[in-house]
């Protein structure tokens, strides 16, 4: 009873953070309410019984990752992009889009077995290691495919240092740089 | 009520007791900017604060080493005017500087203050963990609210609408990004070893094998530097640089609001010294004494502890010995008054020396409580789980003191970095340095034969 209602409490936050995230005009106040969010969905993790999941939220995405979108949005100067319109003809698909998947993941969540019970463990660190890495006793694991995983977000961020430096030595740069 | 009957009342007293641990970082400042004035003094060869005092009727004026000073700063920086500069964003403005103070009242929530408390009551065997949350992601909680806190110095820069403010504020943001992966990765070798996440875990593992600065030195080192840095204090201090950027953050800032994050930075010094002491020095654990061997010898443990008590109390004599032999052979005008005030602390502290023997003594020959054995493991009574955690509190306490002085120590001797070699130090160094750290000691904890 308590969970649900501690349940109920962060499912408003989350989602109306999110919902702020889509209406607020500066994408800063887009990053706030996103941090918000991404905190109380932490704290629901924590009710389903995985806190390891809640702080790796909480310290991945709210704090470094969100972090890094704060400076990238200060950096860029993002109150220029405030007057851009709110709905154009890309929404007319994407409005859709977005109700399909939402139905979709509400029935799939609707139909899973889960209760708000924050002391059995689903998500602890040794359950979620050994889901993860356990090779003897669960099948094949998920041991390649973390190490591809992680090789693919390498190659993703050699590949975004290589851009950015051809960038930078190139004479367009460096044209643009006089014109600021 | 189940949850209300679940527990016995002498739990349920320890267990909310142990919520006052909150704010240890807060009165951590207390002690902390009086030892950093004091330290620049001495690092500087020059006098501290000593013109202020209280004056006490019939007696004179009463000046206690310039801690004077801080009542006044503080009361100075609580009734100044709160205001905002025309053209700020109000909201973020005025909520800015209560984010890293309010984070400061959560972090402790993980840190172990003493060894689990085992003790017999009622017939039953009680265990209460030493720290508010005894939850095994323990550290990890801890990165997450220090990584949050951050915030509070962007938001801050972002809504004064000034410059400088702005260029501290993206400073501190790619600071606190670089750092944070510095922290986490050097923190990671101690971890694989202990093999748990959770800070009571990490100091057991400690106290039965070595602490984790013979472990894992270079560790110890990438850490302090790292952590050195995400407090934001030179020599890392290029958000606030004052020849570059004016106060860079908080230039905009005044009275209380500015006082918020003063308060927020040494807080976070606290928290830090509390997790560099627990991580690498063993945390509450006493060195070369394990708490099986202190519960059985209770007495003679408390006994010692008074004995050190009261060598502090004589080292505090001589000091001011030292001082007032050095003043009376001056010809400073006022060295009668503080000759007068240096005459009440000889008579405090040779009271407490009596004290303190008196009640060493007493423990020593008088307080010898038997131990039950259950189960194999020796269950003693209440009053020596009290004394165990007291002995563990005070020993975290002085790990972690010295651990501030070291902040202090860095900042009065080091100049401050140029921004780019700070990225250059996080990123190209110590990111290094920690990564291989954590592959030699996967290696080897491997071949060794561990978890």
């Amino acid at each position: 009873m308590l969970a649900l209602i501690y349940f109920i409490i962060l499912a408003v936050i989350a989602l109306g953070a999110a919902t702020c995230v889509l209406l607020s005009r500066h994408p800063l106040y887009g990053a706030l309410s996103l941090v918000v969010s991404m905190v109380s969905l932490a704290g629901i993790y924590g009710l389903l019984g995985s806190p390891f999941l809640g702080v790796v939220q909480v310290m991945v995405y709210a704090g470094a990752i969100m972090m890094l979108v704060t400076f990238v949005i200060m950096v860029l100067n993002g109150a220029r992009d405030s007057r851009t319109p709110m709905f154009d003809k890309v929404s007319l698909f994407i409005i859709p889009a977005v109700l399909v998947l939402a139905a979709l993941v509400g029935v799939a969540l609707v139909r899973a077995p889960l209760g708000f019970d924050a002391a059995t463990i689903r998500g602890s660190v040794a359950v979620t290691s050994e889901t993860l890495f356990n090779v003897a006793q669960g099948g094949p694991g998920y041991f390649i495919l973390f190490e591809v995983l992680g090789l693919l977000l390498l190659s993703a961020m050699v590949a975004a240092v290589l851009m950015a430096k051809k960038r930078l030595g190139s004479v367009d740069s460096e044209n643009v740089e006089e014109k600021h | 009520m189940d949850i209300i009957e679940s527990k016995t009342w002498v739990e349920w007293l320890i267990t909310i007791a142990k919520f006052a641990f909150c704010f240890v970082p807060v009165l951590y400042i207390l002690l902390l900017i009086p030892m950093e004035r004091r330290g620049a003094g001495f690092m500087q060869d020059r006098q501290g604060p000593n013109r202020s005092y209280i004056k006490i009727p019939y007696f004179g004026k009463i000046r206690l080493f310039g801690y004077v000073q801080n009542m006044c700063d503080g009361t100075k920086l609580f009734f100044k005017e709160m205001f905002a500069p025309a053209g700020v964003n109000k909201v973020l403005y005025y909520v800015a500087p209560a984010i890293p103070f309010a984070i400061v009242f959560l972090s402790p929530c993980v840190i172990p203050w003493f060894g689990p408390m085992v003790f017999e009551w009622g017939g039953k065997m009680v265990r209460i963990p030493g720290s508010i949350i005894d939850s095994d992601v323990g550290v990890l909680l801890l990165f997450g609210f220090s990584s949050l806190s951050a915030f509070g110095a962007v938001l801050a820069g972002w809504a004064s609408k000034s410059k400088y403010s702005f260029l501290g504020a993206l400073r501190t943001s790619s600071m606190t990004i670089s750092y944070e992966v510095c922290l986490g990765l050097s923190m990671m070798g101690i971890l694989l070893l202990a093999g748990s996440f959770n800070l009571t875990d990490i100091v057991t593992w400690q106290e039965h094998h070595v602490w984790g600065i013979v472990a894992q030195p270079v560790a110890f080192f990438c850490f302090l530097i790292a952590s050195i840095a995400e407090t934001g204090r030179a020599p890392f201090d290029v958000a606030e640089g004052e020849p570059e950027l004016v106060a860079g953050y908080h230039t905009e800032y005044g009275a209380m609001q500015f006082g918020l994050f003063y308060m927020g930075e040494y807080s976070h010094i606290c928290i830090n010294s509390f997790l560099i002491a627990t991580l690498f020095l063993g945390g509450y654990a006493v060195p070369f004494v394990t708490t099986e061997t202190m519960q059985a010898h209770m007495g003679g443990s408390l006994a010692v502890l008074c004995g050190i008590l009261a060598f502090l109390a004589l080292a505090f004599l001589h000091m001011v010995h030292r001082y007032s032999k050095k003043l009376a052979a001056t010809a400073q005008t006022h060295r009668f008054e503080v000759l007068r005030e240096y005459k009440l602390y000889n008579i405090i502290a040779w009271a407490a020396v009596a004290v303190f023997v008196i009640l060493g003594v007493c423990a020593w020959f008088f307080y010898n409580p038997s131990n039950m054995v259950v189960n194999g493991v020796a269950v003693g009574s209440l009053a020596t789980a009290l004394g165990t955690a007291l002995i563990h509190l005070l020993v975290l306490v002085v790990k972690s003191v010295m651990f501030c002085w070291v902040w202090i120590w860095v900042r009065w001797t080091l100049p401050r970095f140029r921004y780019d070699h700070v990225m250059n130090l996080g990123w190209k160094i110590i990111l290094n340095i920690a990564l291989i750290n954590l592959v030699v000691t996967a290696v080897i904890a491997k071949l060794v034969g561990g978890n």
